[in-house]
């Protein structure tokens, strides 16, 4: 006989619980790339969970959890940015999170862990340079990998939007991280060859 | 140069390995003709290289997953007076006591708040803890049973029927999903069995996990869209107009492949050839014969 543990709004919320551990730090990402403040992202994050919770019961079975979070995220943020009547200020980014090529990759000798730390380092500063539209493509793509579809939903814009923005940005960011890419570049050459 | 700019989307497909068939194809054999957009597509693919080395961007600080964890586990042990102070209305006792958790920011959402510590307590507290943080399909699948292995993600719905199994799924998942219906096997006979199912996540869709048993060993077969999933390298096993992708790590060994629309990664101890996990699905099945290469 087959069973389900839960009822049907109980493995909601379990369903949730999961989604949310598991995009935390992808929220936050996205929040820091919106807001380019800690604080604000801190809030951000809060405030997004607190209305997924409240909202759990509008969540559709079979639904992509992880997008409507995203959403939440996002219109968070512009509603915040519309009370405000001002453009988002950009802060420095002093975050303390020297432990976190710690975290993620303490398998790695410390040559290889500074070198990732650098990397990263550059690629926060090359995105954070970026205008806004392209800033949050960039991550939603790239760290998230919402599909197009996902994220014209997301932007609600067409997807063609999506990809030619992708594609504008990608070109940004090469820009940006020239020097980072150089000699990244220069090993990958002969791949298709 | 037109012409090439005009590659640019096909060039980020390819790099999504979105790019199939004719459309393929063509885009490869316009690289072979096409000095600037392999350049570029070598540029691409080393910009690529590079966000993906940096994943996670970002990390969202301990002190905020602690805040929440602080009110998780305050509240998990329920009953216990948040204040001792008289006179105050429980509303405003959860109040002040969200306040001294968090930041003020969201203290004027003190229900709200209480909503999200009973939902989010089973994310922090010991024991319910369900992280799958992993992005690689085969990693996801890996961390998964492992997890099940240890306990951290009991079986949803425990049934040795293939079909009751699939019921169960029905319009749990975004995707249609029903394990093949199983021949008779003889008492005795069987080297696997089915046990039983569960929803996980993958990418913040849910996925289904199955999970299959022998005499010795639990063994779980991971089933999400394949629109969320790139499923290729390892070594390539090609069967029944399918190709599987056969990993082996430290201690377990991983097939994964995709088939109408789904992506599969079965993961197993570390005991013998790709056929033996491709058996665990097939054993009994009448597709048998897809497996015996």
């Amino acid at each position: 006989m087959c069973y389900a543990v839960m009822s049907f709004s109980g493995e909601k919320r379990q369903f949730l619980s999961q989604v949310l551990d598991e995009v935390f730090d992808g929220l936050y990402g996205y929040a820091m790339v919106l807001s380019r403040d800690r604080t604000e992202a801190e809030d951000l994050v809060q405030e997004t969970c607190f209305r997924a919770v409240k909202a759990i019961e509008s969540l559709e079975p079979g639904s992509n959890a992880k997008s409507w979070l995203f959403t939440i995220l996002r219109n968070i943020w512009l509603n915040q940015v519309r009370q405000r009547r001002a453009a988002p200020k950009i802060v420095e980014l002093d975050v303390d999170e020297n432990t976190l090529g710690m975290a993620v990759e303490a398998s790695k000798d410390p040559h290889a862990l500074y070198v990732s730390k650098v990397e990263r380092d550059q690629v926060r500063e090359a995105i954070q340079q970026l205008p806004d539209e392209f800033r949050e493509i960039i991550v939603l793509r790239e760290y998230e990998e919402l599909s197009y579809q996902e994220i014209a939903a997301l932007l609600d814009c067409p997807a063609g939007t999506v990809m030619s923005r992708l594609g504008r940005a990608r070109s940004k960011l090469r820009s940006l991280l020239s020097s980072t890419l150089g000699p990244t570049d220069r090993r990958t050459k002969g791949v298709l060859e | 140069m037109n012409y090439c700019g005009e590659r640019s989307t096909d060039i980020l497909l390819f790099l999504d390995n979105a790019l199939t068939g004719q459309k393929l194809e063509d885009f490869r054999a316009h690289l072979a003709d096409c000095s600037i957009c392999r350049e570029r597509l070598q540029e691409e693919q080393a910009l690529s290289s590079l966000l993906h080395k940096t994943r996670p961007l970002y990390l969202a600080p301990q002190a905020l997953r602690a805040r929440v964890a602080a009110a998780a586990t305050q509240q998990a042990s329920a009953g216990s007076p948040v204040s001792d102070r008289s006179g105050e209305t429980g509303a405003q006792r959860l109040l002040r006591w969200w306040r001294e958790v968090t930041r003020p920011v969201f203290a004027w959402k003190p229900l709200v708040a209480m909503t999200l510590v009973l939902t989010l307590s089973s994310v922090f507290i010991p024991g319910a803890v369900q992280r799958v943080r992993a992005n690689n399909f085969v990693e996801a699948a890996t961390e998964i049973h492992q997890r099940y292995l240890g306990g951290n993600l009991p079986l949803q719905c425990r049934s040795r029927s293939p079909e009751a199994v699939t019921d169960w799924f029905a319009g749990k998942t975004p995707f249609d999903f029903q394990l093949p219906l199983s021949q008779p096997v003889p008492a005795g006979k069987a080297r696997y069995w089915l046990t039983g199912a569960r929803l996980v996540s993958y990418k913040g869709n849910p996925a289904a996990l199955v999970a299959y048993e022998t005499p010795t060993e639990k063994i779980s077969l991971l089933v999400a869209s394949s629109k969320s999933v790139a499923v290729a390298g390892g070594q390539e096993l090609r069967s029944g107009g399918l190709t599987f992708h056969y990993r082996s790590g430290a201690n377990f060994e991983v097939i994964t492949w995709t088939n109408h629309g789904l992506a599969y990664a079965l993961v197993a101890s570390l005991t013998g050839s790709p056929q033996h996990s491709c058996l665990v699905c097939h054993q009994n099945m009448a597709d048998q014969n897809l497996v015996e290469h």
